[in-house]
């Protein structure tokens, strides 16, 4: 019955529990001393983060990969990462902005999706000069997330395809609707002047 | 101050650490009022004597339980109000898959770690959502079905609706089925699909369908569920159902066995499971089965006389007629006021059989409301059984022609024709099959009226 699947995310779902508890002690002692320890908590979350995402990679490479689709908010999405990255990046000196023009719900995998859009302002703000921007808006009947940054751009089109991009789209790709599929484009020549990551999800 | 701080939160988690770190972070968002349950009874005891505003529960609560069947027991038990909010905590991606998939989902899941900012985020959409189905869930508990109707209709096409899309027409189709209008919910339930293939709108088609007696077309629904979502396990208990309807009472017991190793401390199921087995003739299983029910199913009021009722009835299957005596006897006095017509007639029914001395009389007493009352199939199985035993052959032949006749003639047919052969009278079974058919094709035959 332990696959090696159950394996991994019994141990994943130890550590992180182990790393929420670290973080409780991280709150507790801001509020008794008075201090901001934001970035203690952000180091934490990244260390949970990494290790959703490993077992994320592992599940979505499987041939029988199924996301998880529900209605998902686009405009709560949009602000969940806004707090997920925006004081870690203006710890950096780089202002993240963002518009989200789409006020319906949406079919789509939030957990992974969040995930992939984080990794994408991460990416942007380890490149940008001073600005990363996330918008989502609807085009015609698509969903259209990006995140521009005003960076150099990518020194090669398409770039190297690492794992983290490999299971992006992969992950585009298994949102599926009506016939249609998702995709992930990377381009450079944003409105931002830097590089532009896209993802479209039917 | 926060508007937490008048708020009363529960957290639910059999960790002491995590208990803590629950506690701190419900804290630091303002709360002053927190609970704590250790584990699954002392949760379901806290939330029946004070409901809490906002509970916060693990997903794993350890003793082969989970946080989903904690909440399908509160709402099961109706113990959790529309206005409460229900969050579940998961160190787990897989929940999401368990969310994604099932009919019945908390107000939200959120994932460990997370930080205080992230949980009022959260709480506030929860709270936003509540206040704009405010009315809709006043009508809803009054079970005033038009009114709730006309609300989400109003608010389907109001610009304030558009971010609730989808949980208006999920609500629309519930409260259409609750509601007994099973066309209009296979509909709603089809236009979400249109939308997208989320997997409980699909068994919201196939459960519809089934209420319509549509067999065939129900099954081939849940199948495809089934196939696709493995984990999620109320389909599963839907296509058991659906084949106890069809007659297939050992696929149906095959099903619910599997599922039930999964889910072992889940005696809702158990009950499905013993019932496919009585109906599939497995009468040691039936028995272990719900011995196991009413032993171990320790929620106050959730052993029900029809529980006991159900353990007798395989034990007088397996011939232990000392033990279905027993049984029957240890009802309480209480208990037996309160019986419905179905339970009293398989009560005597039961009892005429296991103890004939008392059970003859009161068996007797009953007939004629067991000739002209409607009775439920397995009320009619047991008066069946006890009148062929009996050699009152009017009884038990009233009792199969109703049963052929009814909607859940498959269901009923395997047990009655097992009793006919047991007292030789197989081809009196068939006569009455025949007359029942005929009198069908005559009145299929028949003219409609016109329109």
């Amino acid at each position: 019955m332990h696959t090696l699947l159950d394996v991994l995310a019994s141990g994943v779902h130890d550590a992180k529990n182990q790393l929420f508890v670290a973080e409780s002690l991280i709150t507790a002692a801001e509020t008794q001393y008075g201090v901001e320890l934001g970035e203690a908590r952000y180091a934490i979350e990244a260390a949970a983060t990494r290790l959703s995402r490993t077992l994320a990679a592992y599940t979505l490479l499987r041939e029988d990969a199924q996301p998880a689709i529900t209605p998902v908010i686009v405009a709560d999405l949009c602000a969940e990462v806004g707090l997920d990255q925006k004081k870690h990046l203006a710890a950096a000196g780089i202002e993240l902005s963002q518009s989200c023009s789409v006020v319906d719900e949406w079919p789509l995998d939030r957990d992974l999706v969040t995930d992939m859009l984080n990794n994408a302002i991460q990416n942007a703000g380890r490149h940008a000069r001073s600005r990363v921007h996330l918008d989502a808006r609807l085009d015609a009947g698509w969903l259209v997330f990006s995140v521009e940054d005003d960076g150099p751009g990518f020194a090669t089109l398409p770039p190297a395809c690492g794992t983290g991009l490999t299971v992006a789209h992969r992950l585009a790709f298994l949102h599926r609707r009506q016939g249609r599929e998702g995709s992930l484009q990377l381009s450079n020549g944003a409105s931002l002047g830097g590089a532009r990551f896209e993802l479209r999800l039917p | 101050m926060s508007e937490y701080a008048k708020k009363r939160f529960l957290v639910i988690d059999d960790q002491p650490q995590a208990r803590d770190a629950l506690r701190t972070i419900a804290q630091t968002i303002g709360a002053f009022a927190v609970e704590f349950a250790t584990n699954y009874q002392d949760a379901i005891y806290r939330i029946r004597n004070n409901v809490p505003d906002i509970i916060l529960c693990d997903y794993v609560l350890g003793e082969g339980r989970s946080g989903q069947q904690l909440l399908e027991e509160l709402r099961r038990f109706n113990l959790l109000a529309d206005e409460s909010i229900f969050m579940m905590v998961t160190g787990e991606q897989s929940y999401e898959q368990v969310v994604s998939a099932v009919e019945l989902v908390p107000d939200d899941y959120i994932i460990k770690p997370f930080s205080p900012d992230k949980l009022v985020l959260r709480l506030d959409r929860i709270m936003a959502k509540k206040e704009f189905f405010k009315e809709y869930y006043q009508e809803k508990r009054k079970k005033e079905y038009a009114a709730a109707l006309a609300i989400l209709e109003a608010q389907r096409n109001s610009e304030a609706g558009r971010p609730y899309r989808f949980e208006i027409l999920r609500q629309r189709a519930e409260v259409l089925l609750n509601s007994g209008d099973s066309e209009g919910a296979e509909q709603a339930y089809r236009g979400i699909l249109e939308n997208y293939e989320f997997p409980w709108a699909r068994a919201g088609v196939a459960r519809s369908l089934h209420r319509q007696n549509k067999l065939s077309e129900a099954r081939s629904e849940i199948d495809r569920v089934v196939a696709s979502t493995p984990h999620f396990f109320d389909a599963a208990d839907l296509k058991a159902n659906i084949c106890m309807a069809q007659g297939e009472h050992a696929e149906a017991q095959q099903i619910l066995d599997d599922v039930a190793k999964k889910t072992p401390r889940n005696y809702q199921r158990k009950r499905l499971l013993a019932e496919a087995a009585t109906l599939n003739g497995d009468t040691e299983t039936a028995c272990a089965i719900m011995a196991d029910v009413v032993a171990n199913d320790t929620m106050p009021g959730a052993v029900t006389p029809e529980d006991r009722l159900a353990l007798a009835r395989s034990q007088v299957d397996a011939n232990d007629l000392i033990s279905a005596e027993k049984t029957l006897v240890g009802l309480k006095e209480s208990e037996m006021q309160n019986l419905d017509l179905d339970a009293q007639a398989s009560y005597a029914a039961l009892l005429a059989i296991s103890s004939p001395g008392r059970g003859k009389p009161r068996f007797a007493g009953l007939r004629p409301a067991m000739m002209s009352a409607q009775l439920a199939t397995n009320s009619r199985l047991d008066i069946l059984r006890s009148a062929l035993a009996l050699g009152d052959h009017e009884l038990a032949d009233h009792q199969a022609k109703a049963l052929l006749e009814g909607e859940e003639a498959k269901r009923s047919f395997g047990a009655m024709r097992k009793q006919y052969a047991l007292h030789g009278r197989e081809q009196d079974f068939r006569n009455i099959q025949k007359r029942v058919a005929l009198k069908r094709i005559h009145h299929d035959e028949a003219p409609k009226p016109s329109a």
